[in-house]
């Protein structure tokens, strides 16, 4: 189980501090698909941030399955961002002029063991996305739906609890955000939490779960877990 | 947990060959650095063995061993007496005795006119043996030196220094002409080649040497030396070979209690010490432009590199988010900016070589390549490209990966 717990975070604006998240708590459940909507400067890419780790909140608990990781370490951040959380961003990040298994076998790259069968792991990440004939293919060679599924690949290979999407679908057109969000519907169905950032309601409505910020708070989620963590 | 090197270098290496550009252009001032210590350190060798082997051929392993001029007493000079301690005897002594003698020679030296046709000119006139003239690396542009058998013969032949050619006929060629030495004819059989001026200023082709066995019976009319010269077995071996020689003589001429020694030694010390600081000066200034070139090469790297961290932001952002530590992101850009030095050196060492190889070939350049010099670039460019990049390497490590992330 995911949870955070009471969560602020602000930054620094000239001389005074924003507050961008304001004691918020949720609580993500495994095989299930949430999208977190709200106006710009709302906090939702804040929020996606720490629950990926790539920030950490100023107060306010960060339970990581049963662990409180908000106030762990740089090296153990990125042990947990390697194993246990898959990103998938809107400008796809993959790295330009390698081939599509390079860039899903980044992450082995970080890994705390060796992992011999890369290659194949790469081949089968890339396989499940529907890209297995184009591994050997560098990012300038494939369509940008098809650079977000080698991404999807990219967050799968180690196999991880947590996927976080930041406008996965943003830079597609409609046939291939359809398949994008069919790919990560699939992923929750194997069991594993799903947290994507959208401001397309049209997009959010294919989630499981909707969960609404304004200001740094959460205004509305249209299904809160049966039993809430923590207060 | 050290970063496990094969996976990362191998991935650094994939990118650097898929941005073969940014790699080039991040390695092209050290190339031409690496490349210029090359050709310096090849021009610079070439240089040094070109002057060191001219400051040689004055002879740097000599002793030259003189009678001591008669002492003064109470500031009056003593009576104008003709300095008779050294015979050639004492030659062969010294050849048979000394251990760290290579060759030994008696010479005598003398002022004296010489003549041809209408003209005539005073020179030092040098009587010597065939091995004096190897001691002095006296070698002939013209005809040949005289040898052993001459010598024995007291045949009068001279060797003529270019400076007394000129002198004497202008632009004909003196070679089996006749001379007069004093009163004394001489057929001239070679003329020395040109060696200029010895570092005290003292004219060294306006020289006459001959025989001299025919020198002592028919010129100066002596039974002893006015020098003698020794070669050491190396220039290193001077100042013992100094003082064996003065054993050996003080053997030989025991001189009375207190009195001073009957001889003046002279080694080649001032030469020596030109050697030694050409050699010196050649060095430094080859160290320093080394040095500023690879200097400037690094600053390439440097600049390329951090350049390429504000470029690569999203790409760090990404290796973050996948799980690298900042020690990772810290450890790829020190692996990546060696590899660049190294490829830098690779690059630098060939186009070195290829610029000496078409500078020799197009010019009179003397052009010496060591392998040193090589490994030292190499090294060095390998060693620059680590030190230069640690700072983008820090730099890299210290981005906010969320940031970078949006970084456009």
């Amino acid at each position: 189980m995911i949870a955070l717990d009471g969560i602020s975070k602000s930054y620094p604006r000239g001389t005074e501090s924003v507050a961008v998240l304001r004691d918020l708590s949720l609580v993500l459940e495994p095989g299930r698909f949430t999208a977190i909507m709200g106006p710009s400067g709302s906090g939702k890419s804040t929020l996606l941030n720490l629950l990926g780790f790539l920030d950490s909140p100023d107060a306010g608990r960060y339970l990581f399955q049963g662990d409180d990781l908000s106030r762990a370490d740089d090296d153990t951040l990125s042990a947990v961002r390697n194993r246990k959380i898959g990103f998938v961003f809107q400008q796809f990040h993959l790295l330009p002029r390698l081939s599509a298994r390079t860039n899903v076998m980044l992450p082995l790259l970080y890994a705390e063991e060796e992992i011999a069968d890369g290659e194949a792991r790469a081949d089968r990440a890339l396989a499940v996305v529907g890209l297995g004939h184009r591994a050997a293919h560098t990012p300038e060679e494939l369509s940008g739906g098809e650079q977000q599924r080698v991404a999807i690949a990219r967050a799968l290979i180690l196999d991880p609890a947590l996927i976080l999407a930041d406008e996965p679908t943003g830079n597609l057109d409609a046939a291939n955000a359809d398949e994008v969000l069919q790919l990560l519907r699939g992923i929750a169905d194997q069991g594993r939490t799903v947290v994507m950032v959208t401001h397309d309601p049209a997009v959010a409505a294919r989630a499981d779960r909707v969960v609404v910020l304004d200001a740094g708070r959460i205004v509305s989620d249209s299904s809160p877990p049966v039993s809430p963590a923590g207060r | 947990m050290t970063p496990p090197w094969g996976r990362h270098a191998a991935l650094s290496v994939r990118l650097l060959a898929a941005h073969r550009l940014r790699t080039l252009l991040s390695v092209s001032g050290l190339v031409i650095g690496v490349a210029t210590v090359m050709v310096m350190v090849a021009v610079g060798q070439g240089a040094e063995r070109r002057l060191l082997a001219q400051v040689r051929a004055l002879g740097t392993d000599l002793v030259v061993v003189r009678p001591a001029p008669a002492p003064r007493v109470a500031g009056r000079a003593g009576p104008a007496r003709t300095l008779t301690t050294l015979r050639p005897a004492d030659v062969e002594a010294i050849r048979e005795e000394s251990a760290l003698a290579r060759a030994a020679a008696g010479e005598v030296h003398r002022s004296l006119v010489v003549r041809w046709e209408g003209r005539n000119t005073t020179t030092a006139v040098t009587g010597t043996t065939a091995g004096g003239l190897q001691l002095r690396n006296l070698a002939v542009a013209r005809g040949r030196l005289f040898d052993d058998d001459e010598d024995r013969q007291r045949r009068r032949v001279a060797v003529l220094g270019p400076g007394v050619v000129r002198a004497l006929f202008g632009s004909a060629d003196p070679v089996g002409l006749e001379l007069r030495v004093g009163a004394i004819p001489f057929e001239v059989i070679g003329v020395l080649r040109p060696r200029g001026v010895d570092p005290g200023g003292a004219d060294l082709d306006h020289v006459v040497m001959i025989p001299l066995e025919t020198a002592m019976r028919r010129v100066v009319n002596v039974p002893w030396l006015d020098a003698l010269v020794v070669q050491a077995r190396g220039a290193a071996h001077l100042d013992a070979l100094e003082r064996e020689v003065l054993e050996i003589l003080a053997r030989r001429h025991p001189a009375r209690a207190g009195a001073p020694s009957p001889f003046l030694v002279q080694n080649q010390a001032v030469i020596l010490r030109t050697e030694r600081g050409t050699a010196r000066a050649m060095r430094g200034l080859v160290a320093g432009v080394s040095v500023l070139s690879l200097l400037v090469g690094g600053i390439g790297i440097v600049a390329l590199t951090l350049l390429s961290v504000r470029e690569r932001a999203r790409e760090i952002g990404l290796r973050r988010a996948v799980g690298a530590r900042r020690t990772d992101i810290q450890f790829q850009f020190l692996l990546e900016s060696t590899l660049l030095g190294a490829l830098g050196g690779a690059l630098g060492v060939v186009t070195g070589v290829a610029v000496a190889g078409l500078a020799a070939w197009i010019g009179p350049w003397d052009l010496a390549l060591s392998a040193p010099a090589t490994a030292a670039g190499l090294g060095g460019a390998l060693l620059l490209g680590l030190v230069v990049g640690l700072i983008p390497a820090a730099r890299a490590a210290r981005l906010d990966p969320a940031a970078s992330l949006r970084a456009r």
